[in-house]
């Protein structure tokens, strides 16, 4: 197998429709290896309907999805094989309440990839170790803060070692005082090259964390470019009141 | 005192009487037993099946003869079918009584299993559906691994519930002839013409039974609960 793709995830000319309503007009992307791409806009620009296209949670109505060089909308095409190199995290952390944490880490790896339990109860507390909360492995979601919860789902997409996370504001359902442990674990994920895309309303996290920041409305991408560019200098109409609104 | 002692004798300890009674709850018991492992299969198979189609739209045929199954069964009283199923259906056939009640109630108990499956899975947060084949995991296992543990655990007692219903329906049986435990106390009262003692020992049964049960769901509620506190 090879293990270089470029780009990682294509996406050609994606459409989504909900009966009538045409949320996703024609999207174009490219996401590298090792980068990070946050996507912002307004609500109801379809962004979020972009990134679950991207895992097939919605299937688009036309365009395709390359994975790896694999067009991913084929109906043909094994998709929970592919979906266990794309980890995802969910606005509302999605933890399973009938687990403990270290089940909900495990559960993946053992019964899908057939990986020995030890190994990966050993993966999930190193993980687990890493975003510190090794000492609630034996906890259930509903003991665990939202901050906790979050982190914790980042880790039981990691536990699967994905080649891409996705990120479905992972941030908006928080505390206001819990967002930056989440981001915390981003950064990192980042720094360690992680290929990431993110729909966040964060914009700090954006400006600092991003290789390319996108911004979609009305559901097409109006800008693209690096984030110095893209806050410093955006040149699209809508982007430029976006941004005065929300920086 | 004297009366009761006598009316004792004669509905339970004359001609072994008791007899009646003790045997009619074992084929009570036996009934209901197989009638609740079948409505249990039935129900969670009809209840996925329709669940599957209301969250993803497949399944449309299967959906289709679910919903014809629930609206008979739903539709008619148990006895008309227990009646249909013991004189029309296996007239021909050489099939026992308990057979034809254990089928005639697991079947009618399966649609209200169904429906109660059904609306436990579909209680279940979309989120769980969503993580769950996010990680890789198919349409069935994530049902299997993670849906339905939790929907099992909020519809318990419902579940519960349907068997004491189904316990206490039984009691038609006497309609094909088949001596369970209401038509053991009818016997007893048919040879000493006395309706009042042994009618009022069958009562006393059925209700100990469903207090046992009761408890027994509850306990077994609480122990699922302790995994989440």
């Amino acid at each position: 197998m090879n293990d270089n793709y470029d780009p990682l995830i294509q996406a050609i000319d994606v459409h989504k429709s909900f009966g009538s309503n045409e949320v996703l007009k024609g999207i174009n992307l490219e996401i590298s290896q090792g980068e990070v791409v946050v996507i912002v806009g307004p609500s109801g620009s379809g962004k979020s309907t972009f990134l679950r296209c991207m895992n097939l949670l919605e299937v688009p109505t036309g365009g395709k999805i390359l994975f790896e060089g694999t067009d991913i909308t084929d109906r043909g095409v094994n998709i929970d094989k592919h979906r266990q190199k794309m980890g995802m995290v969910f606005q509302h952390f999605n933890l399973f309440p009938h687990m403990n944490v270290l089940k909900n880490l495990t559960l993946a790896p053992i019964k899908l990839q057939g990986r020995k339990p030890e190994e990966v109860r050993a993966y999930a507390m190193e993980l687990l170790g890493r975003i510190g909360l090794a000492d609630r492995a034996e906890a259930y979601p509903s003991q665990l803060s939202g901050g906790q919860k979050q982190r914790i789902a980042i880790v039981r997409a990691l536990c699967m070692r994905p080649e891409v996370m996705l990120f479905d504001e992972p941030t908006s359902a928080l505390d206001p005082e819990m967002v930056g442990e989440v981001l915390n674990v981003m950064r990192d994920l980042a720094r360690e090259r992680m290929t990431m895309v993110v729909v966040t309303h964060e914009m700090g996290f954006a400006r600092e964390v991003a290789n390319r920041v996108v911004f979609m409305d009305e559901g097409i991408i109006m800008e693209e470019n690096t984030p110095e560019e893209f806050f410093g200098n955006p040149k699209n109409e809508r982007l430029q009141s976006f941004l005065s609104k929300v920086l | 005192m004297r009366e009761f002692q006598e009316a004792f004798y004669s509905n339970f300890i004359e001609d072994d009487r008791w007899e009646y009674i003790v045997d009619g709850l074992g084929v009570t018991l036996k009934i209901t037993f197989f009638a609740v492992i079948i409505g249990i299969v039935l129900g969670f198979l009809v209840g996925i099946i329709r669940s599957t189609y209301e969250r993803t739209g497949k399944l449309k045929i299967l959906n289709a003869i679910c919903k014809v199954y629930l609206t008979v069964i739903r539709g008619t009283p148990v006895l008309v079918q227990l009646l249909i199923i013991y004189f029309v259906i296996f007239a021909s056939a050489n099939v026992s009584k308990e057979l034809a009640a254990v089928i005639a109630f697991g079947v009618n108990s399966g649609a209200y299993v169904a429906e109660i499956c059904r609306s436990g899975i579909m209680s279940i947060d979309v989120g769980q559906l969503e993580a769950g084949r996010s990680l890789g995991f198919s349409y069935w296992k994530t049902m299997w691994y993670i849906i339905l543990p939790q929907a099992l655990k909020n519809v318990l007692p419902a579940l519960g519930n349907e068997f004491i219903v189904l316990l206490k329906e039984t009691s038609v049986s006497g309609y094909i002839a088949l001596e369970d435990l209401t038509k053991g106390g009818d016997i007893i009262r048919s040879r000493t013409y006395d309706p009042f003692l042994p009618l009022i020992a069958v009562a006393v049964i059925y209700l100990v039974m469903v207090m046992i049960f009761s408890r027994f769901v509850t306990l077994l509620e609480r122990r699922l609960k302790q995994s989440e506190r």
